[in-house]
Formats: C-alpha cells, sequence, structure tokens
C-alpha cells in the first residue's frame, strides 16, 4: 500500500531502497522554504542500522505489509524478547533493538501483537497501557509542590517511573509504555 | 489537544524568562525601540508556505474575519515606513498545520527585529553580539539545579534507601550556556554548501532541469514535484545535519531568488540577501536585507497569493497598505526573526522546547 509520507507513524514498516524500515520517528516539519517535510529515523530490520531520512510530506512511500499475530512474552536476554505463539507453540525472537525501551515494562505472561513479516518477527506493538504493581515508593513528604509534585517510584518489572506523591507500594498504576509516562492508578 | 501542567519545568521556565529580559537589555541598550502589536490582523503578507489561524469578530449581526498574525512584520515594515528607526517585537506568532514537536509549536515566541540604513551581514553582527551577551550573562548566573532527575537516575542504579538529597533542590556548578565558540560566525553561502555536502554544482543549483536530474540520481523523487521541494528536502537532509556544528554558530547565506520571500536581490540576480543561522543542527533565525522595491514587492505577493489558492490555503485579504507603505518610501533596513524558544533550548542544553513550558498544549 503507497501512502504520502505525511502519514507516517512511529511503528509503520515501509519499503525504502529496497529494504525492509521500521519508523522510530517521524516529524513533521515546516522549514519555511519549499513545501512541508517528514523528517523520519528509520531502522533496518535486517541489520539494526538506524538511517535519518526527510521525505517530502506529500511523496508515496510503500508501507509493508505486516501480520500482527496475537503471542505470550516469555523471558529475554541480552538481545531479544521471546514470545510465543499459543496456536502453534512457535517460539519468536524479537531483538530488543526493535521495541526502543518497550522491554522495561512487561511482564512474563503478557499478551502483546508481534509483527511478522514471510513468518520473521520484526517487531511488538506496544500497548497503549500496561498496568504494573509498585514495589518502592518513598512515603510522601512535606516539599514545595513544584518539586515534590512528582517522585520517582519502583515497578514489579524493576523500570523507573515519575509518579504523584500520593501513589503508594502495592498501588497498581497505569503507564505509557512508550514514552514511561504515569497516566493513572487502578482503582481499588 | 489537551492542556498539560508541567510545574516540573518551572526551574528551566525561569531561565528561558531570564533570557527574554535578556533579549530586551541588550536591543534596548543598544537603542532599538521595542513595539507592542497586535496578532489578530484584518489581512496578511501572503506566503505561500504557511497556514495561519483564521478567526472572527462578532458585534450584534456584523461578523469579520480575523487572522492570527504569522509573524509581526507587516506591523512593524509599516512602522519603518512611517521612519520610527530601529525597533523590535518580542512576543507570540501563530502558525497553522505544523503538528508540534521539539522544536516547533503552532504558538510560539518571536524575536524580530529591523536596523535602518543596515543589510543582512550587519544584522549578522549584530546576532553575533546578541548571542555573545546571553551566553555571557547565562554561564555566570547563579542557578538552582532541581535533583529531581538526578535523583532518579541514583535510584535506578542503587535502590532506594542509599539516595541522598532526594526531592529537594541542590546548587551545582552551572553547565549552561553554549560550548561553541562565539568570536566569530562560520560563513558559508547555500553554494558552498551544496557542493560541500550534497556534491551539488553551482551550476547545477541555479538551474532547475538541471538540479532535478542531480537529485534524481541521488535516489531523490522528483515527478510531480517543484524545484522548490526538492531543493527543500535535500536541504534538510544532507545540508542543515552540518550546520552549528564545527565548534561556532554557522551563517548559511544568500539563497536562491526562489526562496527570496520580503529579500532583496544580490546583483548576480539569482540569489537574495537572506540568511539562516544554526547552531547544533538546528535553525535559530532567518535574516533579509528588505526588498524596498514596492512594484517588485507587489509582483511577489501577487505570485503567493496565487499559490496560496492554488493550494487551497485559507484566502486571507493580502495587506495592502504593506505596500503603500512600501510605496511612501522604505528606508534600507534588514530584519531578522529568531524563535525564542529554539534559542533558549539551546543555551539551557535541552533537546525540545517543550522543556520550557509549564503549560503546553498537546
Amino acid at each position: 500500500m503507497r501512502i504520502n509520507a505525511g502519514n507516517l507513524k512511529k511503528g509503520d514498516f515501509i519499503h525504502y531502497q529496497n529494504e525492509i524500515w521500521q519508523v522510530q520517528k517521524a516529524e513533521f516539519y515546516s522549514p519555511g522554504k519549499g513545501s512541508a517535510l517528514m523528517k523520519t529515523k528509520l531502522w533496518n530490520v535486517k541489520s539494526g542500522k538506524n538511517i535519518d531520512v526527510t521525505f517530502k510530506s506529500v511523496e508515496e512511500v510503500e508501507v509493508v505489509d505486516v501480520e500482527s499475530r496475537l503471542m505470550t512474552f516469555l523471558y529475554k536476554d541480552n538481545e531479544n524478547l521471546y514470545f510465543m505463539d499459543e496456536k502453534t507453540f512457535n517460539q519468536y525472537p524479537v531483538l530488543l533493538s526493535s521495541v526502543s525501551g518497550l522491554e522495561k515494562y512487561l511482564k512474563e505472561g503478557d499478551k502483546l501483537y508481534v509483527y511478522l513479516y514471510d513468518e520473521r518477527p520484526l517487531s511488538v506493538r506496544a500497548p497503549l497501557s500496561v498496568r504494573l504493581k509498585v514495589v518502592e515508593a518513598e512515603e510522601a513528604v512535606k516539599a514545595d509542590t513544584v518539586s515534590g509534585a512528582k517522585k520517582p517510584v519502583k515497578l514489579e518489572t524493576g523500570a523507573v517511573i515519575m509518579a504523584p506523591l500520593f501513589i503508594k507500594v502495592g498501588d497498581v498504576v497505569i503507564v505509557n509504555p512508550e514514552t514511561g509516562e504515569y497516566t493513572g492508578r487502578e482503582g481499588k | 489537544m489537551k492542556i498539560v501542567t508541567k510545574a516540573e519545568n518551572l526551574e528551566n521556565h525561569k531561565k528561558y524568562i531570564f533570557i527574554l529580559q535578556l533579549i530586551d537589555d541588550f536591543l534596548q541598550k543598544k537603542d532599538y525601540q521595542k513595539i507592542d502589536l497586535p496578532v489578530l490582523s484584518p489581512s496578511l503578507i501572503p506566503e505561500s508556505y504557511l497556514e495561519v489561524f483564521e478567526t472572527e469578530f462578532k458585534f450584534l449581526d456584523k461578523k469579520e474575519k480575523l487572522y492570527l498574525t504569522p509573524s509581526p512584520e507587516l506591523f512593524l515594515k509599516r512602522l519603518l515606513a512611517y521612519k520610527i528607526g530601529n525597533c523590535y517585537y518580542l512576543g507570540k506568532s501563530f502558525r497553522n498545520s505544523d503538528p508540534p514537536s521539539s522544536l516547533h509549536s503552532f504558538e510560539f515566541t518571536m524575536l524580530e527585529f529591523y536596523k535602518v540604513n543596515a543589510d543582512y551581514m550587519n544584522i549578522a553582527d549584530e546576532v553575533l553580539e546578541m548571542l555573545r551577551y546571553i551566553n555571557k550573562k547565562v554561564k555566570s548566573k547563579k542557578l538552582k539545579v532541581k535533583s529531581q532527575n538526578s535523583g532518579l537516575r541514583h535510584l535506578s542504579h542503587q535502590g532506594f534507601r542509599s539516595q541522598e538529597g532526594y526531592g529537594g533542590q541542590v546548587k551545582v556548578k552551572s553547565d549552561l550556556g553554549l560550548k561553541i565558540n562565539l568570536d566569530k560566525w562560520e560563513k558559508i553561502s547555500v553554494a558552498e554548501a551544496f557542493e560541500k555536502y550534497t556534491g551539488i554544482s553551482e551550476k547545477e543549483l541555479f538551474n532547475h532541469q538541471l538540479f532535478l536530474e542531480k537529485a534524481k540520481k541521488k535516489g531523490y523523487q522528483v515527478e510531480k514535484f517543484s524545484y522548490e521541494d526538492v531543493w527543500s528536502q535535500i536541504y534538510v537532509q544532507e545540508i542543515e545535519p552540518h550546520l552549528g556544528k564545527n565548534g561556532y554558530p554557522t551563517l548559511i547565506y544568500d539563497y536562491p531568488k526562489e526562496f527570496a520571500a520580503l529579500a532583496k536581490l544580490n546583483s548576480d540576480g539569482q540569489t537574495a540577501q537572506r540568511f539562516e543561522f544554526y547552531i547544533n543542527g538546528v535553525e535559530l533565525g532567518d535574516c533579509y536585507t528588505e526588498l524596498s522595491d514596492w512594484k517588485e514587492q507587489k509582483d511577489r505577493f501577487i505570485k503567493e497569493y496565487l499559490e496560496r489558492k492554488q493550494n487551497k490555503k485559507i484566502n486571507h485579504p493580502i495587506d495592502k497598505g504593506f505596500i503603500q507603505a512600501l510605496k511612501y518610501g522604505f528606508p534600507e533596513s534588514a530584519g531578522i526573526a529568531i524563535g525564542v524558544e529554539r534559542l533558549a533550548a539551546v543555551f539551557l542544553n535541552l533537546n525540545s522546547i517543550n522543556e520550557l513550558k509549564v503549560i503546553n498544549i498537546e
């Protein structure tokens, strides 16, 4: 499928110079000289190489039709995240470098969509939010409202995020795994 | 979109406000008159590459369209025609259609200043002096830096209980200000930059057909695209990343006449007296020797107006009074527009203008 480069978004896969790349970053840019551009950072699914490519926003690019299949997260090592297709019991390694930090918010047994192209795992679709238990959090201290508005808390996966002062150990917080931002607390 | 409160950016915001003050101090010491201006106008300068915000004034059954100004240029130049002399505006400007990014917001703070009896290179001297002034003051200011981030780093490496000073404020040695040398500009003409960074010769650069052929060979899509579109793409892809990275701020000057906008042409007839300046790959300002020939200006306005129409942009009235002002007798002058949030982010070593804001619309 061909789309205008201006519609590219993070996570899309495209054909560019006869190879498959994932869009890691896409920023619209109007330099005020000539029409608008789309500045992208592309990640090569084969070599893992990153390149910066500027497209005209109305230039057509070929989007790769990838399959997304629901799989179970098993474990990770220094290079890969391992997922299992529950129907076939096949295991698929996904390069850590392709998930840009998402691994910090994953728990064993989580169900996620893995992107496949010709049965080859390319990357993982980041969920909009994850729910994780807080395992370490400092007691709220009376600080000035500005510096005290947020505090670091440690989650069950080991990730550390900034959360409001009222968050306590044992709370389940809702986090955007793409940005690491606290977005809410699960009601009790 | 939503309103996002980012009180945690207050310390950065304070430094940004300090930089705004430094700009006022510098320009006023140099006898530039600060001018406060409307941001809503019934007519605008037609610019084909940007979109504007449209709104409406309503009174009983009367309605009149108004537009948020994408730059204070139309007002300041009127005043220049009335011989008010060197002047500046430091305030909000608005540009529609571009989604917010680390370097852009549809509502932003712009510094625009004009110097009479001057050309673009005189402005370059003035800007460099201003950068030195801001740098010196920013570096010497005693600044409190919040420990929130260092606390976070501490936590992630060593666990919770061992950290000290968490949540409070600590005084640290300032690492603010520019690391580059501000003694001089790295000056490079657009033609030199194309030759050096893209391998496109001067001859190819100024000939549309040769330029597009060369671009195609380099792998760019050229079918259905104009010279300006492809030029801009190559400029951003291959030249911009090098600018302001050789130990000095870079001044890139003499753009092809297609990008003259409101700038005076050079005697070569193919370039305009326009420069942009960059620090660390980021474009911070855009300067012209102002075009004072009203006939030429009127022709360019019509061309831009028609392009806007063709590209289905908001059809705002052309500011005819601006042409009248030029007719009336516009002084030889040059002016520059600087994105102040970008400038502050560069001086404070921040990656995004959003880190300066305590309230942001996202």
